[in-house]
C-alpha cells in the first residue's frame, strides 16, 4: 500500500558504481520485478530502498516522503533475503514472531498473527522446529511468513525462490502471485530468471551494469524491446541475431548469403537483425524464396521442439509446435520475413524498428 | 564393514591404554594428596599406588598451617592464594572476553581499524619475559604491585588477543544478511548485536571463556613478578611448600594441585554443551 520511488540514485562501492543514476517509480499494489544478469545492481536497489545502504547521490521516497537518510527500522518495509536469513537460534515460530516482539506487540496479538500467517502458508505444524530442521521449501515459507506477519507498507524479495528446486519454484511463484493479489500490497521482486520475471510481474525493470535499460509490462518487454540487450535477455530460447548491413531497406548478411527486405526503416549502415525462434518457418529445401540450410540438432521438448539449424557459419534456433520429424544433417529450407524482425543499431544496440 | 569382535576389543584396549597414559600423572597426584607424611616423603620405602592409610592431613596442613607428625609449621596458609587466584583469573577473564567480544564485533562488522587485528597479535610476538620485566617496573611506578587490580589488569591485557581473535572468527561466520534482516524487522544496531548476533555466538563465547580462564589460572610468571604477599596466586604459593626446613612437601603440593584443578573442571563441565559446537568452528551454518 505504498509507492516507492528512486530519484537519480547513484551508489558506489570503492569507486565502482553498483547503481548509477537510477530513477524508478513503483506504483501502489504493483508486482514489480527487477530483472537482470548477476551483479547488475538489482540487490543494491533493494538494499537502498530498505536503508541498509545510503545512496551517494539522489533521493529515495516512500509514499512521496523523503526517506533517504532514515534507518531501516523506521521505513516499515518487509524483506525476504536471498539466503532467507532466518535466525538459527530461534524456532520457526519465534522467527515469524520476531518483527512483532521487536515492536513490543501484546503477546495475544503476536500469537494470533503468527497463527494466521502460518495457516496461510501451511506451516502451522512446523512452528516449534528450529530452521536447521526444516527443508528448503519450508524455510522459504518461514522467511516469507516473517515478512508477512507485520503488514508493512511494501514487501521486498531478493530471489526468494533461488534455493528451491525447479518444480517447487514453479508452484511457489504462482502462489506468490496469488498471495500478492490477496494482500493487495506493493511487492518488489528481484530475480535473474527471465521466466520468473515474465510470468509473475505486473511490470519489469531490466537492469544492466547498474543502470535501468527498460521498464515495462512483460508484453512491452517481450514485443517492444528498446535495445538488443533487452531483446536477448527475455525469451527462451534466445532470440536469433544476425549481423549485417542495411541499405535502402535491404538487409544483407554476406557471410550467410542472406538478403531480406525490411520495410519501415530509413537507417543505412551496420545493424543487428534479430528474429524470435517462433517467427522462423522451416520449409522443404528449394521452396520458393527459402534459404538452403541443414538441421544441426533437434531438441524435442514434448509440447514443442527446438530445431537448431546451421546456416553456413551460423546456427539459428527455430521454435516449432509439436514434435516434427527432423534428423541432424537433413537439408531444409528456411523462410525469414524481414517484417517479423527486430532491427538494432550495431553500435549502440538501440532499436531501429520493431516488427511491422 | 562391521569390525569383528576382536577388532572392537583391540580398539578398547588401545583406548584404555591411551587414556591411562594421559591420566597416570593425575591419578598419582590424587593418590599423593591423600597419603600421610611417611608414605610420600622421599625416604619412604616402597612405592604404593594407593595410600595405605588415607588421610586429609595434607589438606589440613595447607589450610591451617600444621598437621600431626610434621614439626615445621606453615606461617602462610593456602586460603588467601586460592582466593587471589580465583579473583584475579576470573576478573581478568571477564574483562578480556567482554573487551575482546566488543572489539572483535566492531572489526568484523564495520570497516574500521583494519590493522587492529594484527597489531593486537603483536603483543604475543615477544617472549613473555621480555615484556614482563618492563611491565613490572611500570606496575611498580603505578603502585599496582601486589594488588588484585594490577594482576587482573595484566591478565586482561595478555589474554585479550586470544579472546579478540577467537571471537572474531565466530563473528565472521554470522552471515551479514541475518543482521540485516533483524535491522529491517525493527531492531536498532545495538539490539541486533544483543538479540541476534550474540546468541548466535554463544558457543564461541563459552569456549573463549574457558580457554582464557585456563590461561589466566595457570599463569606463574606474571603473578611471580607482580605479587609479593597479599595477592600471591596458587602457582606462586606452590613454592612456599618447599623450604630448607621442611624439604619438598610433595603431599601438600599434590593436595593444592588437586584443589587447583577443580575450578577449570567445574567451568568446563558447566559450559560443556556449548563447547563441542564452539570448538568445531563452522557450526553456525544453517
Amino acid at each position: 500500500m505504498a509507492t516507492l520511488e528512486l530519484q537519480s540514485v547513484t551508489k558506489r562501492f570503492d569507486d565502482i558504481a553498483a547503481v548509477e543514476n537510477v530513477s524508478l517509480r513503483i506504483e501502489d499494489n504493483e508486482f514489480f520485478c527487477i530483472f537482470g544478469p548477476p551483479s547488475c545492481g538489482k540487490t543494491t536497489i533493494l538494499r537502498l530502498l530498505l536503508g541498509l545502504v545510503v545512496p551517494d547521490e539522489g533521493r529515495i521516497l516512500i509514499d512521496g516522503q523523503d526517506v533517504t537518510y532514515e534507518r531501516p527500522h523506521q521505513r516499515d518495509l518487509g524483506m525476504v533475503f536471498q539466503n532467507l536469513a532466518l535466525f538459527p537460534h530461534l524456532s520457526a515460530g519465534e522467527n515469524i514472531a520476531f518483527p512483532l516482539t521487536e515492536r513490543k506487540e501484546a503477546r495475544s496479538v503476536i500469537k494470533d498473527r503468527v497463527a494466521e500467517v502460518a495457516a496461510k502458508l501451511h506451516i502451522d505444524h512446523l512452528l516449534h522446529k528450529p530452521p536447521a530442521q526444516l527443508s528448503g521449501g519450508e524455510r522459504q515459507r518461514v522467511a516469507i511468513a516473517r515478512a508477512l506477519v507485520r503488514n508493512p507498507l511494501a514487501y521486498l524479495m531478493d530471489e526468494p525462490l533461488a534455493a528451491l528446486d525447479a518444480r517447487l519454484r514453479e508452484s511457489t511463484r504462482v502462489e506468490l502471485k496469488r498471495l500478492q493479489r490477496d494482500l493487495s500490497h506493493t511487492l518488489i521482486y528481484v530475480t535473474h530468471d527471465q521466466e520468473e520475471a515474465m510470468s509473475i510481474a505486473d511490470r519489469i525493470a531490466i537492469m544492466r551494469d547498474g543502470a535501468i535499460c527498460q521498464v515495462g509490462t512483460p508484453d512491452e518487454i517481450y514485443n517492444r524491446p528498446n535495445s538488443l540487450f533487452v531483446s536477448q535477455i527475455v525469451g527462451s530460447p534466445r532470440i536469433n541475431v544476425i549481423q549485417g548491413i542495411l541499405s535502402n531497406g535491404q538487409f544483407r548478411a554476406g557471410n550467410l548469403g542472406l538478403e531480406l527486405t525490411c520495410n519501415g526503416v530509413a537507417y543505412n549502415g551496420a545493424i543487428a537483425l534479430a528474429i524470435r525462434p517462433e517467427d522462423i518457418a522451416i520449409t522443404d529445401p528449394g521452396a520458393a524464396g527459402a534459404l538452403t540450410a541443414e538441421v544441426y540438432e533437434v531438441e524435442p521438448l514434448g509440447g514443442h521442439t527446438i530445431v537448431d539449424v546451421s546456416l553456413r557459419d551460423d546456427i539459428l534456433k527455430v521454435h516449432l509446435p509439436g514434435q516434427p520429424d527432423f534428423a541432424p544433417g537433413q537439408a531444409i529450407g528456411l523462410t525469414l520475413d524481414g517484417d517479423h524482425c527486430y532491427l538494432f543499431s550495431a553500435n549502440s544496440g538501440e532499436t531501429l524498428r520493431h516488427p511491422v | 564393514m562391521r569390525p569383528s569382535p576382536a577388532q572392537i576389543a583391540l580398539r578398547y584396549v588401545l583406548i584404555i591404554l591411551a587414556t591411562a597414559i594421559v591420566l597416570i600423572p593425575i591419578l598419582w597426584m590424587i593418590s599423593l594428596a591423600f597419603k600421610p607424611y611417611n608414605e610420600w616423603q622421599t625416604a619412604a620405602t616402597g612405592v604404593h599406588w594407593w595410600p595405605k592409610n588415607p588421610t586429609l592431613g595434607n589438606f589440613e596442613y595447607i589450610f591451617t598451617g600444621q598437621t600431626e607428625g610434621l614439626v615445621v609449621s606453615l606461617d602462610f596458609t593456602a586460603v588467601r592464594p586460592i582466593f587471589a587466584s580465583l579473583l584475579t583469573a576470573s576478573l581478568g577473564t571477564i574483562l578480556a572476553v567482554i573487551v575482546g567480544t566488543l572489539g572483535a564485533y566492531a572489526v568484523s562488522r564495520f570497516k574500521v581499524a583494519n590493522n587492529l587485528p594484527l597489531s593486537v597479535l603483536q603483543l604475543r610476538l615477544f617472549p613473555p619475559l621480555a615484556v614482563m620485566i618492563p611491565v613490572m617496573i611500570m606496575w611498580a611506578y603505578l603502585g599496582m604491585i601486589d594488588t588484585w587490580w594490577g594482576l587482573s589488569l595484566i591478565y586482561t591485557i595478555v589474554t585479550l588477543p586470544f579472546s579478540f581473535w577467537l571471537m572474531k572468527t565466530f563473528f565472521d561466520e554470522v552471515p551479514l544478511e541475518i543482521e540485516e534482516a533483524a535491522l529491517v524487522e525493527g531492531c536498532s544496531r545495538f539490539r541486533v548485536f544483543w538479540k541476534v548476533t550474540l546468541p548466535m555466538v554463544k558457543a564461541g563465547i563459552a569456549s573463549t571463556i574457558l580457554f582464557v580462564f585456563i590461561l589466566n589460572w595457570s599463569d606463574y610468571l606474571m603473578a611471580l613478578l607482580l605479587t609479593r604477599k597479599d595477592w600471591v596466586t596458587i602457582p606462586v604459593y606452590m613454592n612456599a611448600l618447599a623450604t630448607a626446613m621442611s624439604g619438598q612437601l610433595y603431599g601438600m603440593k599434590a593436595a593444592l594441585g588437586l584443589i587447583a584443578a577443580i575450578p577449570p573442571v567445574i567451568l568446563g563441565l558447566s559450559i560443556q554443551r556449548y563447547l563441542v559446537r564452539g570448538l568445531t568452528f563452522g557450526a553456525l551454518k544453517q
